[in-house]
């Protein structure tokens, strides 16, 4: 039996046809074995590209089709979709990728001719052990799980709720609101932070398809898209929700107070029992055991003695909530770059150095000064406020990106300090003053009319060592000022770091619990950055907000929506169409050793005592194919990558090596 | 057919063995001027000078004084946010300006580079009885007698070496020398 195979070599434009002869290529493929036709085509994936396929098969009877194009992430579903118009099964097709692997990897065309030859023909090798396959449909779990509940996973969690679905947020910390509840201005408008996020994080708390788990971490995830298994450790809050009221007597009358790292930034006291702030949702408070004096001496119990309603209890535990849901978005967030890695800019040995979220929460009217812009001592007012650029950001030994928020809020500072001190000097240390967004260039114009100094040049030094007269008691920032070519000493009160963002510490162990890329600076990996930025790799988990890359509220907030766009779209969809890549053991050759039960990932093996025979699962099985590598007896085939298609594929591949020695049977 | 290389990418071939990144990843932010001990001393900072070497600008970058001012600190190369070796750069300009015998009369780093050089190729170890008069000579003998008298005090406290330290198989190292010296090395 032969089989009738058509070959097709894209052009891509000039992406591929650029550095590969395709017309050689396509020459030549139509000499080998099997291929009965061989074509050349500007675009394959246009309409005309796709007709040109489904003719053919018509035309030429063909039964196997091979498309040399780009990667098979990008277009394997739209050639899968030619051969079924065609009336083939579309899994009688295989992609090439002569682009990705190689015309955009070298300028050497020779080389890259050749190369494409090869895969070209590992192709054809392979598509002939093709078997025609069907998808397998999966139900969709209409729950969504939402990790982190800052404003992007607030915006996803109330866009798919108001649609009429059940959210799942998952919010680590005592409150939800994230770095959003911390500011106090947003730009380029001057909102109040806390009036437009408020609002939507009460909806949250009454939204009737929301189940909020606050104080709570994902602890596990197993399954894939439409049936994951979450595991939520819901950490102990000693605080009965149910009879609590929120009426905060336990955090008044409670004696001991600990410095608020977190929401204070360091600069303001909680009490041991606290709600982060007044406006916390849930309104419950948390008790923090290491801080607390009941835990530490075995007496106190202020709290549980005065609370009316009797809601706390020092003997709550951890609980593990296991809930099903079809997917998931991740809104993790950021963590703020720490300015303790930068010596020479003084943070942490000169007092009246700022990080930006300490200088954010100053300025927050409910904040520990409220409002008032003071040096560290409390009191004094300064009157000249350097702003240091790029902390931690574009910089090889920190962070090569632009944390790209920085230059607006810089300049947002700057005009609060104005605003609050009119007669004070700011100066703004900048390499690149960077506004793009609606409204941003003209808060940058509006900064340069209210008289800010603004000096090109990266800061080297922040120092209180006074040189020259006049910098006595002071903070002297030294820097060139590019655009006049000299350097300069400018003496202040007060300096503010603006750090950069960067990933969550733990965002490599987030993206290995959920199956899901992440990069060198472990943001998470979209499916593709222009036009798939909300999607992974991994079917049926989407990312939003800061976790994916520095963003601004608004960006966030589009992400959020987005990413719950497409998990209404899945949902609405009931099921999905998997691919039927899958194991199945073969009765006969199982010897029974049970070494595939243990190591599927995915728990899909099943082992028949009577029979003494294993056996997969296919609603379970991901077609990874680790049982079809271990089985001692080779008794697992993996659909679609069955040994004979994989090594026909390689020996294709091998074909100028191959040719001059005997092919092993 | 070959061209005559840019000035900017003859500064390139100064510092090929350089580890830090190409001239032309500069960001101008700065820093290394901001940094430089020096820099109010010089006539163009170390950012400028980056920017005319990228310019092609060589008459200006090989009449600023600079590289000459350059106390080697490496605070610049040390804070890079583009991990360019500035330091580095200093030194490749220093070797081409002597090389092409182009720089002021009244520099003197030349001089002392100079004499520094030939006195480390004679024995392979700076040796200041050595070096510094033949240094200060050049400049007249009433220069000569002023320093000779300090020289005298510091060498009875024992803060200068009496005996020259020496190197084993200077011939070798004479050779190595060749190798690296575009001037015609150790003759």
């Amino acid at each position: 039996m032969s089989e009738k195979v058509g070959v097709y070599v894209c052009h891509c434009g000039t992406n591929i046809a650029g550095v590969v002869d395709v017309e050689e290529v396509s020459n030549w493929a139509g000499e080998q074995p099997n291929v009965v036709c061989s074509r050349d085509y500007k675009f394959m994936c246009s309409s005309l590209g796709q007709e040109l396929i489904e003719e053919d098969i018509k035309e030429h009877g063909l039964t196997r089709i091979v498309v040399a194009a780009c990667s098979p992430h990008m277009h394997e579903k739209t050639f899968r979709g030619a051969t079924e118009r065609g009336g083939l099964n579309p899994y009688l097709f295989e992609m090439a990728n002569i682009r990705e692997h190689n015309s955009w990897a070298t300028t050497d065309k020779a080389a890259a001719t050749h190369k494409a030859k090869a895969l070209v023909n590992g192709a054809v090798e392979r598509v002939v052990h093709h078997q025609p396959l069907e998808p397998i449909p999966v139900e969709i779990n209409p729950a969504t799980l939402v990790v982190g509940g800052g404003i992007a996973g607030i915006s996803a969690a109330l866009e798919l709720a108001d649609a009429g679905n059940h959210v799942y947020l998952v919010e680590r910390e005592p409150s939800i609101g994230g770095h959003m509840a911390q500011l106090d201005k947003t730009f380029p408008t001057l909102d109040c932070s806390a009036c437009i996020l408020t609002p939507k994080m009460v909806d949250v708390e009454q939204h009737p398809n929301i189940t909020l788990y606050s104080w709570s971490e994902v602890e596990n995830i197993s399954g894939y898209i439409g049936n994951f298994n979450v595991t939520v450790r819901k950490k102990a809050r000693y605080v009965i929700e149910e009879l609590c009221t929120g009426c905060g007597i336990c955090e008044e009358k409670c004696p001991r107070k600990v410095v608020d790292e977190v929401f204070e930034a360091g600069l303001a006291q909680r009490k041991a029992i606290y709600t982060p702030f007044p406006q916390a949702v849930p309104k419950y408070p948390v008790l923090d055991p290491p801080n607390c004096t009941y835990f530490e001496r075995g007496k106190c119990k202020a709290c549980q003695i005065l609370c009316p309603t009797g809601a706390i209890d020092f003997e709550q535990e951890d609980e593990l909530l296991e809930f099903p849901v079809g997917n998931v978005i991740l809104a993790t967030g950021y963590d703020l770059f720490d300015s303790n890695r930068i010596p020479q800019y003084g943070y942490g040995h000169l007092a009246n150095v700022f990080t930006s979220l300490e200088f954010e929460r100053m300025v927050n009217a409910s904040g520990p000064t409220d409002g008032k812009i003071v040096l560290r001592d409390g009191e004094s007012v300064p009157q000249s406020v350097a702003i240091v650029h790029c902390v931690g950001s574009r910089d090889n030994n920190y962070h090569e990106y632009c944390s790209k928020v920085c230059c607006m809020y810089s300049l947002k500072f700057a005009h609060l300090v104005h605003e609050r001190i009119p007669e004070a000097e700011v100066y703004n240390f900048y390499i690149d003053i960077r506004t793009p967004g609606k409204g941003y260039e003209e808060f940058y114009n509006r900064l340069l009319e209210e008289g800010t100094h603004f000096i090109r040049g990266r800061v080297a030094d922040v120092t209180d060592a006074a040189r020259l007269p006049g910098e006595e008691g002071k903070l002297i920032v030294q820097a060139e000022d590019t655009l006049i070519g000299k350097q300069r000493r400018i003496p202040v009160d007060m300096v503010i770091l603006s750090a950069g963002m960067e990933a969550r510490h733990d965002s490599q162990d987030v993206s290995l619990m959920f199956g899901m890329g992440c990069d060198f600076d472990g943001f998470f990996t979209e499916r593709h950055p222009k036009l798939d930025p909300v999607a992974t790799m991994t079917e049926g988990i989407f990312i939003a907000g800061a976790c994916q890359g520095p963003k601004d509220i608004p960006d966030s907030v589009a992400q959020g929506a987005a990413a719950a766009a497409r998990v209404a779209g899945l949902v609405n969809q009931e099921t999905v169409m998997m691919e039927p890549v899958r194991a199945s053991i073969n009765k006969e050759t199982c010897s029974g050793c049970r070494l595939c039960n243990d190591l599927c990932p995915y728990n899909a093996i099943v082992f028949h005592e009577d029979q003494k025979l294993s056996e997969v699962i296919t609603a379970l099985c991901q077609g990874c194919g680790t049982c079809v590598a271990a089985c001692p007896s080779s008794a697992i085939n993996g659909a679609h990558f069955t040994n004979e298609q994989v090594f026909s594929e390689i020996e294709g591949i091998l074909w100028d090596v191959m040719e001059h020695q005997a092919v092993p049977a | 057919m070959a061209t005559r290389p840019t000035f900017s990418e003859e500064v390139a071939n100064l510092m090929h063995s350089s580890h830090g990144n190409p001239l032309n990843t500069c960001i101008q932010c700065g820093t290394c001027s901001g940094t430089c001990p020096v820099a109010e001393f010089m006539d163009h900072t170390p950012r400028c000078l980056i920017g005319l070497i990228n310019a092609n600008q060589k008459e200006d970058v090989l009449d600023s004084n600079t590289y000459w001012f350059c106390a080697s600190c490496f605070h610049c190369t040390v804070r890079c946010p583009s991990e360019i070796d500035i330091s580095g750069l200093m030194y490749s300009l220093k070797r081409y300006s002597i090389w092409k015998h182009h720089y002021s009369d009244d520099a003197i780093g030349p001089v002392f580079s100079e004499t520094f050089v030939k006195s480390i190729l004679r024995s392979g170890r700076s040796y200041e009885p050595v070096l510094a008069p033949s240094y200060i000579f050049s400049y007249g003998v009433r220069e000569f007698l002023n320093e000779a008298h300090t020289a005298t005090n510091l060498m009875l406290k024992g803060r200068i070496p009496v005996i020259p330290p020496k190197l084993k198989r200077i011939e070798n190292f004479k050779k190595m020398a060749d190798r690296i010296i575009p001037m015609g090395g150790a003759k």
